[in-house]
C-alpha cells in the first residue's frame, strides 16, 4: 500500500500549486506493472467508503461510523491483469462546495490529478442524498462511475433498484454492491478495469439545467470568462456556478484577470431584485433532479418508518435517561480501560525490571565501566520500558472508542452534550476530543478535526493540553496512592479529573474573548444509524489512533529517557543535588517555592514531564534516590505541598509530542508557543491560589 | 401558518418555508437537501438537538438553528 503523509501538501496546493500534472492519462510505474491508473473514491460521510476502499486494496486503515472524520489521504493499490490501479480515498464529504480544507482537497484532485476514474459511492437506502454529490462531480469531470454500496441492506428493505435505468438517467456506469460480499469485490475490480478499458460504458453525465434566471447570468459569466488565464484547468461551467454561490476563492483567483466589479454588481442586483439566493436554487434544482431519476429508477417502499435506530434513540437520547446512560457508559468505559490494563502493566513491570537487572548484572561481570552500565540501564533500558509500559493502557483505551464509535454511540455522546458545550461557545463535537484527549492529548488534538469553525478549532486545539491524559494519570495514581486511603484517593482522582475538564472548557471560553468573532457554525450532524462494530473496522481504527502515540509519543519517550538520565547523571557521581537536574531545580524553586510550596525536588521532576509526562515519577525516584520512594515522600511532603502538586502537574504543560501536534495542525509557530505558556500560566496562578490558602487552613 | 422548527412536534411532517441562518450555516443545510420547500419531519424534538428526517437520513440541529428555520 502507498500510505503517504502528504496531507500537508494537499492542504496548501492552492496556494502553492506544486502538483505535478500528468502527460497524458497513464503514467508508467517502474517496476513489475507496466501500467498505471489513478481511481479517485469520492463519497458522503458512513457510505462505506473506506469498507470499499479497504477491501479492495487490502491497506485497511480507517473505517468507522463516525460522519466526516476521514480526512487524511490514503491511497492503496490493487492489481488486475497485470496493471496496477493505484486507488486514492477521498475525504467524506457531503458537497464539494468548497467550504472546508476535505471539499478543497477532493475538488483540487479531480482537476489537477486527474484522475482516470471518479468513483461516488452512494448508498442504496440513501441514494437521493449520496448522488446529489455525483451531480456536483458531474460538473467538474466526465469520468465519474457510480458505485452504489449497501445493496444487502436495500434487498433487506425489499427496494428494487435498476442499476440500467440509474446508469441511463445519470449518463455514466452503475454498479450495484455490497462491501460485506466477496463477490461484490471480483465484480467491482472488473468494472473499474472495463470502465477504463472498454468502450462498454458511456461517459455522458446527465446535465442539470438551472432556472432559466440562473442560466442567463452562468451563461453571462461564461462569456466574460471564457478565455481565461487562470483557473484554466477548470471547467468554464462550473467556475461560473462558484461564482454565483459566492465561493470566495473563483472570485478572488479571477480578479486577479478581470475587473469582476461589474459583474459581481449586477449579480447582486439580479439577486435583490428577483430575491433568489443562487446557491440554495442550485441545490434544490439538483435535488430535485435527482427525486425524479431516483423515482423512475427504484421500485419499493421508501415511505418514513420508525427505524430500530430510531426505537433505540428513544431511550439513549431520552432528554432524561440518556445523561445517566451516558454517564454510566464512560464510566464504564474508564473503568474497563483501566482494570483490564492495569494487572497487564504490572506484569510486564515486573517482567522488565527483571530484564533490566539482568542485563545489569551481565554488565557488572563484564566489567563494564559503571557510567556505561547506567546509562545502558537506567538510560536506555529504562526508556524502552516507559514506553512499553504505556502501550497497554493506550490500546485498550482506543479499541473501546472504537467500540463506541463503530457502533454509532460517539455521535450520540457528541448530541446529548450539545447543549452543555454550548455554554462555552462550542458544540457537542468538541467534547468528542476530549475524550479521545484522555489518552493522549496529541491524538485529541487530531481529532480536533472534526470541528469545523477553524477558531472554535485553535481554541479546543490550546486547551486541549488543560486534560490529563494516561501518562498524568499514572502520576495521580501514584502519588494520591502514597498519602491517601483508597477511596480517597479515587475521589481526589475524580476530582482532578473534573477539575480538568473544566479548565479546558474555562480555558476555550478565555480564549474565546480575545479572538475575532466569527460566524458561529451551529451543529449540524448526521445520526449514522446503529450497526453491530466489526472487528476489523475496530482494529484499524484503534491503530490509526495507537498509531499515533506510537509513533510520535515512542520517539519522544526514548529520548527523554536518555535526556533524564544525562541531566540526572552527570557530572558522573555526585549527589542528585549537584546534577545538572539539581542546579535546574533549584533555579525554578526560587519562583515556584514561595509561591506554589514546590521544592527543587518536586519541580524537576516536571522539567522532564514536559518531554514525557510518563517520566515524571521515574525521575522522582532518581532524585529522592535515599531508600523506598513512597516512604520518602510520605515524610518529606506536606499536605498543602502534594496538593499543590498533584494540581500543578495536571495541567501546566503540554509534552513535546503535543506541542508536535499542536504545530503540526494549527501551522502556526506562534500558537505552538502560546499551547506552553498559556497552561503554564493559569495553572501557576490557580495553584498559587490554593496553595497560599490551603496553608493558611492546614 | 408559519412556525418555527423548534415549535414542531415530533412525528410532524413541515414544509421549510424559510431558513434565516448564516451563510455557511444555510449553504450546508442547502447541501444535505435542507432548504425551502422541501418537506422534512421531525423525529425527536425535546431538550438536546432537534432530530430531522430528511431523505432517508436522521440529521440533528441545534436548537439555536432550529430556531431560525420556519416552516409551514
Ligand atoms: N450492511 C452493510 N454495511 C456496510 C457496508 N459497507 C459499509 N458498511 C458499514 O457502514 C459503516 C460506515 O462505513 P465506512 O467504510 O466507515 O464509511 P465511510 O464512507 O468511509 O465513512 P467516513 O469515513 O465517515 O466518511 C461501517 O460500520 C461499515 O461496517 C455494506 O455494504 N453493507
Ligand atoms: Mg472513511
Amino acid at each position: 500500500m502507498h500510505s503517504s503523509d502528504d496531507q500537508g501538501r494537499f492542504r496548501n496546493i492552492r496556494k502553492k500549486k506544486r502538483l505535478k500534472k500528468r502527460k497524458g492519462k497513464k503514467y508508467y510505474s517502474s517496476k513489475n506493472h507496466s501500467i498505471e491508473h489513478v481511481i479517485g473514491f469520492l463519497g458522503n460521510p458512513n457510505v462505506g467508503k473506506s469498507s470499499l476502499f479497504n477491501e479492495l486494496t487490502g491497506s485497511h486503515q480507517h473505517i468507522g461510523n463516525w460522519p466526516g472524520k476521514t480526512v487524511e489521504k490514503k491511497e492503496g493499490h490493487f492489481i488486475l491483469a497485470d496493471e496496477y490501479f493505484s486507488v486514492i480515498d477521498l475525504p467524506g464529504t457531503y458537497s464539494l462546495s468548497g467550504r472546508s480544507d476535505e471539499e478543497i482537497i477532493t475538488e483540487e484532485f479531480i482537476v489537477q490529478e486527474r484522475p482516470d476514474l471518479v468513483c461516488v459511492i452512494a448508498d442504496a437506502m440513501r441514494l437521493e442524498r449520496t448522488l446529489y454529490l455525483a451531480l456536483q462531480a458531474f460538473e467538474l469531470t466526465d469520468k465519474v462511475a457510480i458505485i452504489v454500496n449497501m445493496i444487502d441492506v436495500a434487498e433487506k428493505h425489499n427496494l428494487e433498484i435498476s442499476r440500467k435505468k440509474l446508469a441511463s438517467l445519470l449518463g455514466v456506469p452503475v454498479i450495484l454492491v455490497s462491501a460485506l460480499r466477496d463477490s461484490s469485490l471480483i465484480e467491482l475490480k472488473k468494472f473499474i478495469y472495463d470502465a477504463i478499458h472498454t468502450d462498454k460504458y458511456d461517459f455522458h453525465p446527465a446535465k442539470i439545467l438551472y432556472s432559466s434566471k440562473i442560466e442567463a447570468i452562468i451563461r453571462k459569466i461564461s462569456e466574460q470568462i471564457a478565455d481565461r488565464k487562470v483557473l484554466k484547468e477548470y471547467p468554464v461551467r462550473w467556475i461560473a456556478i462558484k461564482l454565483l454561490e459566492g465561493d470566495n476563492w473563483t472570485r478572488s483567483e479571477l480578479s486577479k484577470e478581470f475587473d469582476l466589479e461589474t459583474l459581481l454588481k449586477t449579480l447582486e442586483e439580479i439577486k435583490e431584485k428577483e430575491s433568489i439566493n443562487p446557491k440554495v436554487e442550485i441545490a434544490k434544482t439538483k435535488y430535485s433532479g435527482l427525486h425524479t431519476i431516483v423515482t423512475q429508477s427504484v421500485k419499493g417502499d421508501l415511505e418514513f418508518k420508525e427505524t430500530i435506530s430510531d426505537k433505540i434513540d428513544k431511550i439513549v437520547l431520552h432528554p432524561i435517561f440518556g445523561y445517566p446512560i451516558l454517564i454510566l457508559i464512560y464510566a464504564l468505559f474508564f473503568f474497563i480501560s483501566f482494570s483490564i490494563s492495569s494487572p497487564i502493566i504490572e506484569g510486564m513491570s515486573y517482567l522488565l525490571n527483571l530484564f533490566a537487572e539482568y542485563i545489569r548484572s551481565l554488565m557488572i561481570q563484564s566489567s563494564s565501566p559503571e557510567i556505561i552500565t547506567s546509562f545502558v540501564v537506567d538510560g536506555i533500558i529504562a526508556g524502552i520500558s516507559a514506553f512499553l509500559l504505556f502501550l497497554p493502557l493506550i490500546i485498550i483505551f482506543y479499541t473501546l472508542v472504537a467500540i463506541m464509535e463503530d457502533s454509532g454511540y460517539l455521535a450520540r455522546s457528541a448530541y446529548l452534550m450539545d447543549r452543555f458545550m454550548n455554554k462555552f461557545g462550542l458544540q457537542g463535537t468538541a467534547f468528542l476530543s476530549i475524550v479521545m484527549g484522555f489518552g493522549c492529548n496529541a491524538a485529541g488534538i487530531l481529532a480536533t478535526r472534526i470541528i469545523k469553525n477553524p477558531k472554535d478549532r485553535i481554541r479546543m486545539i490550546v486547551s486541549l493540553s488543560f486534560i490529563p491524559c494516561a501518562a498524568t494519570l499514572g502520576v495521580i495514581a501514584f502519588i494520591t496512592g502514597i498519602f491517601f486511603e483508597p477511596w480517597k484517593a479515587s475521589l481526589i482522582m475524580l476530582g482532578l479529573y473534573a477539575f480538568s475538564i473544566f479548565l479546558t472548557l474555562i480555558s476555550s471560553s478565555i480564549l474565546r474573548l480575545f479572538m475575532e468573532k466569527e460566524e458561529p457554525l451551529p451543529l449540524i450532524l448526521e445520526m449514522p444509524e446503529y450497526r453491530k462494530p466489526i472487528l476489523k473496522n475496530i482494529y484499524y481504527l484503534t491503530w490509526s489512533r495507537a498509531g499515533v502515540f506510537v509513533k510520535k509519543a515512542g520517539t519522544f519517550i526514548f529520548s527523554a529517557s536518555i535526556f533524564i538520565w544525562i541531566l540526572s547523571n552527570l557530572p558522573y557521581g555526585v549527589s542528585p543535588e549537584f546534577t545538572i537536574l539539581g542546579y535546574l531545580g533549584k533555579v525554578f524553586s526560587f519562583i515556584t517555592y514561595p509561591l506554589m510550596g514546590l521544592s527543587w525536588e518536586m519541580i524537576a521532576p516536571l522539567v522532564f514531564g514536559f518531554a514525557a509526562k510518563e517520566t515524571i515519577i521515574v525521575a522522582l525516584g532518581v532524585i529522592y534516590a535515599s531508600g523506598d520512594l513512597k516512604t520518602v515522600l510520605l515524610n518529606l511532603w506536606s499536605l498543602p505541598q502534594v496538593i499543590s502538586f498533584l494540581l500543578f502537574q495536571l495541567t501546566y504543560a503540554p509534552c513535546f509530542a503535543t506541542i508536535a501536534a499542536v504545530k503540526s495542525e494549527t501551522n502556526s509557530y506562534k500558537w505552538s508557543l502560546f499551547s506552553i505558556l498559556w497552561p503554564l500560566f493559569l495553572t501557576t496562578l490557580i495553584t498559587t491560589i490554593v496553595y497560599q490558602i490551603l496553608r493558611l487552613i492546614v | 401558518m408559519t412556525k418555527a422548527l423548534i415549535d414542531v412536534k415530533a412525528g410532524e411532517k413541515v414544509d421549510i418555508f424559510s431558513i434565516n441562518a448564516g451563510f455557511k450555516a444555510h449553504n450546508f443545510l442547502a447541501d444535505l437537501g435542507i432548504h425551502e420547500g422541501e418537506k422534512v419531519r421531525v423525529v425527536k424534538n425535546d431538550y438536546g438537538p432537534i432530530i430531522l428526517e430528511v431523505k432517508n437520513t436522521r440529521v440533528a440541529i441545534g436548537r439555536g438553528l432550529a430556531q431560525k428555520i420556519l416552516v409551514k
